[in-house]
């Protein structure tokens, strides 16, 4: 039975999944329903050092560089109408190859477009992000983001970090305002 | 002091107010300044179970049927114009009588004969729906339709959904180019 999270939460992954080598983060939502451009959501990756900065662009995972230099983090392909059942986005992480100098691994959602469509994601339907063990593709954690994300355009939906030795993951939850160019930018990316 | 909610947000009224057995949703609207002739705006509710459809045409509740078939909602009567203050158009939910397997309420506002009239919510301002608790009278919550809303001819003001044992109100501020026999017929009530 998969963990549904609460913000602030945390788990063991290496003792949820103890088998875990690779991660895969699962996003999807529902097709607008309405008239009006459609909801784009992007998932992404930003991969950090102990001070909470990326160490060069490279370490920035998203629609536009699906992989990273080391090949640890692969975004599988951008959907731009969450048309589809199930995962409509989905990025792989492959822990035995994150560098040792990456601490922890942020996954971000964000609203393409958010400010000029006049979106958030309080108005996109089942919208949820949700970790799995690429092995077997057993869930392991999934977080909804319609009900706890609301008014929000950009949010960080968690953090896989290490602990020792072993992998943990925080439920975050943590909108932020303005999309992912000034969340990119505030981990330290030249965007 | 009522919640004043902005598009997209949620809100847990069984929370916010423990004692709420009976709402009362209000809706209002002006016709803009400018424009002339008279708005005739219809509230309406539909009752959908998880799949997104009503279960019969009895869970649909708008001028031509004030009633659901379950009793737990009520329509006070069509309001032809708009004028004056307050609310145009009032449902009234007991939320106990709400069947088990309805799943939300969606509340939608179209405007009718919108195409003859040549008439849009971009020509229509302060447009609003409250939620009171009928038994208090306390305004819960109160969510304004601010955006210009000019292609469209049916809104959908918000929604009252069910989390857990819980009933929770989202403002959606969402609508279509279409009227309420279009609205009908996408959630499924057999529309003659």
């Amino acid at each position: 039975m998969a963990i549904s999270l609460q913000k602030g939460g945390n788990v063991n992954l290496s003792k949820e999944a103890p088998s875990l080598k690779k991660l895969i983060v699962g996003l999807g939502w529902d097709p607008r329903a309405t008239d009006g451009a459609a909801f784009d959501l992007d998932g992404s990756a930003f991969l950090l050092k102990g001070d909470g900065k990326v160490r060069s662009d490279a370490d920035f995972i998203f629609y536009n560089n699906l992989k990273s230099a080391d090949g640890s983090i692969v975004h599988l392909g951008d959907n731009t109408t969450g048309q589809g059942d199930g995962d409509d986005e989905q990025l792989t992480i492959d822990l035995a190859l994150v560098p040792a100098d990456v601490e922890r691994v942020v996954v971000a959602v964000t609203i393409h477009d958010a400010d000029a469509r006049r979106q958030n994601f309080g108005q996109v339907g089942k919208a949820y992000i949700r970790v799995l063990n690429a092995d077997g593709e057993k869930e392991i954690a999934r977080f909804d983001l319609s009900e706890d994300g609301s008014t929000e355009t950009a949010m960080i939906f968690g953090e896989v970090y290490r602990a020792g030795a072993e992998w943990k993951f925080k439920a975050v939850g943590q909108g932020f305002a303005g999309g992912l160019g000034p969340l990119a930018r505030s981990y330290g990316i030249n965007a | 002091m009522a919640i004043s909610l902005r598009k997209g947000r949620n809100l847990n009224l069984s929370k916010t107010d423990p004692s709420l057995r009976h709402l009362r949703l209000g809706l209002g609207w002006n016709a803009n300044a400018c424009e002339d002739g008279d708005f005739d705006l219809d509230a309406s509710i539909f009752m959908l179970t998880d799949a997104g459809k009503v279960r019969g045409d009895g869970d649909f509740i708008f001028y031509g049927q004030l009633h659901s078939s379950c009793g737990g909602v009520e329509h006070t009567g069509d309001n032809r114009t708009g004028l004056g203050d307050g609310d145009d158009e009032m449902l009234n939910i007991q939320l106990a009588k709400i069947p088990r397997e309805i799943a939300r309420l969606v509340v939608a506002v179209t405007i009718h004969e919108a195409e003859a009239r040549q008439q849009n919510f971009g020509k229509v301002e302060d447009a609003f729906i409250r939620l009171v608790n009928l038994d208090t009278g306390t305004e819960l919550a109160r969510f304004d339709l601010t955006e210009d809303y000019s292609s469209q001819t049916a809104l959908i003001f918000g929604e009252l959904y069910r989390a857990g044992e819980d009933w929770k109100f989202k403002a959606v501020g969402q609508g279509y180019a279409g009227d309420l026999r279009a609205l009908a017929l996408l959630h499924g009530v057999d529309v003659q």
